[in-house]
């Protein structure tokens, strides 16, 4: 893997928490994520990347977790099932995608619109060939992971 | 004055709102907002709309098809419209100036740099 890929995708979270939620976040060694291997988030914001290279990022949370940092968001006590974790979730993985950007600038790439998914192992069908990085992330009130795949750009 | 705040996220919208209504020159200000590039410029059509607050990924027309849109009609030629987006590469803060943009934010933003950058356009 080039780590110097991924730098990118962990210095936008950590910049992301600190300066919109006021959290310190603290990461864990990325690995090549097994697509087979089963997992306990319940919502996962979605991302495509496209242009000079095509992937994905995704960020997924506890429901509980998530709801814990859209209520810090909305200034209000927010249940896991209110529209606003939704919005919330996809605020994020937008503003983590398209921050990334600004260190993989030898690449124009372009960003989707976030899709959102829930439910209790949730299942994402990654693009076969490429591989994807997980980044286990903890937070006072949880942990989160974002995984990352960048075709011909974070390679084995 | 009226402000129009775009972004398909409600929170966002919300976010920047909140800060607006921290200005102390706002007071008598109105704030209009639109989930999308299309909503937004039929609202920008049917008021008179002195500052758009504009994010650039949204569905139906995106921030940067909007500023396109705009400044190609020679009313709109000196609205100041101000992106707030994720998109962080250089080459977009580019596009989005050479498309006509008056100022660009890079999320996330903090009240008090939305207040700073505001200070220059409220009036």
């Amino acid at each position: 893997m080039h780590i110097e890929h991924i730098e990118p995708f962990i210095e936008a979270t950590v910049g992301l928490f600190r300066n919109m939620l006021s959290m310190e976040v603290e990461y864990l060694t990325p690995y090549l994520l097994n697509r087979e291997s089963h997992h306990e988030w319940e919502v996962s914001g979605i991302i495509g990347i496209a242009g000079d290279a095509k992937g994905v990022v995704v960020i997924s949370f506890s429901s509980n977790l998530a709801a814990m940092l859209t209520s810090k968001l909305v200034h209000r006590q927010v249940e896991p099932d209110d529209p606003d974790v939704v919005d919330a979730v996809g605020e994020l993985v937008n503003i983590i995608a398209g921050n990334a950007k600004k260190g993989l600038e030898q690449y124009r790439l372009s960003i989707s619109l976030p899709s959102i998914v829930s439910g209790l192992d949730h299942r994402i069908s990654w693009q076969s060939e490429v591989p994807i990085v997980g980044i286990p992330f903890k937070v006072a009130g949880g942990s989160f992971h974002l995984s990352v795949g960048l075709e011909n750009v974070i390679v084995r | 004055m009226t402000v129009l705040v775009v972004d398909d996220s409600r929170i966002m919208r919300n976010i920047v709102k909140n800060a607006l209504s921290q200005h102390p020159r706002f007071t008598n200000s109105v704030c209009l907002e639109a989930p999308d590039g299309a909503s937004a410029f039929r609202v920008i059509e049917s008021n008179k709309v002195d500052l758009v607050l504009l994010d650039w990924n949204m569905p139906m027309m995106n921030g940067l098809e909007l500023v396109k849109k705009l400044r190609a009609k020679s009313e709109y030629a000196k609205l100041h419209i101000i992106m707030i987006t994720s998109e962080a590469a250089k080459y977009n803060v580019i596009e989005a100036v050479k498309a006509g943009v008056t100022d660009y934010m890079i999320k996330p933003v903090s009240d008090r740099s939305l207040l700073e950058k505001l200070d220059r356009y409220i009036v």
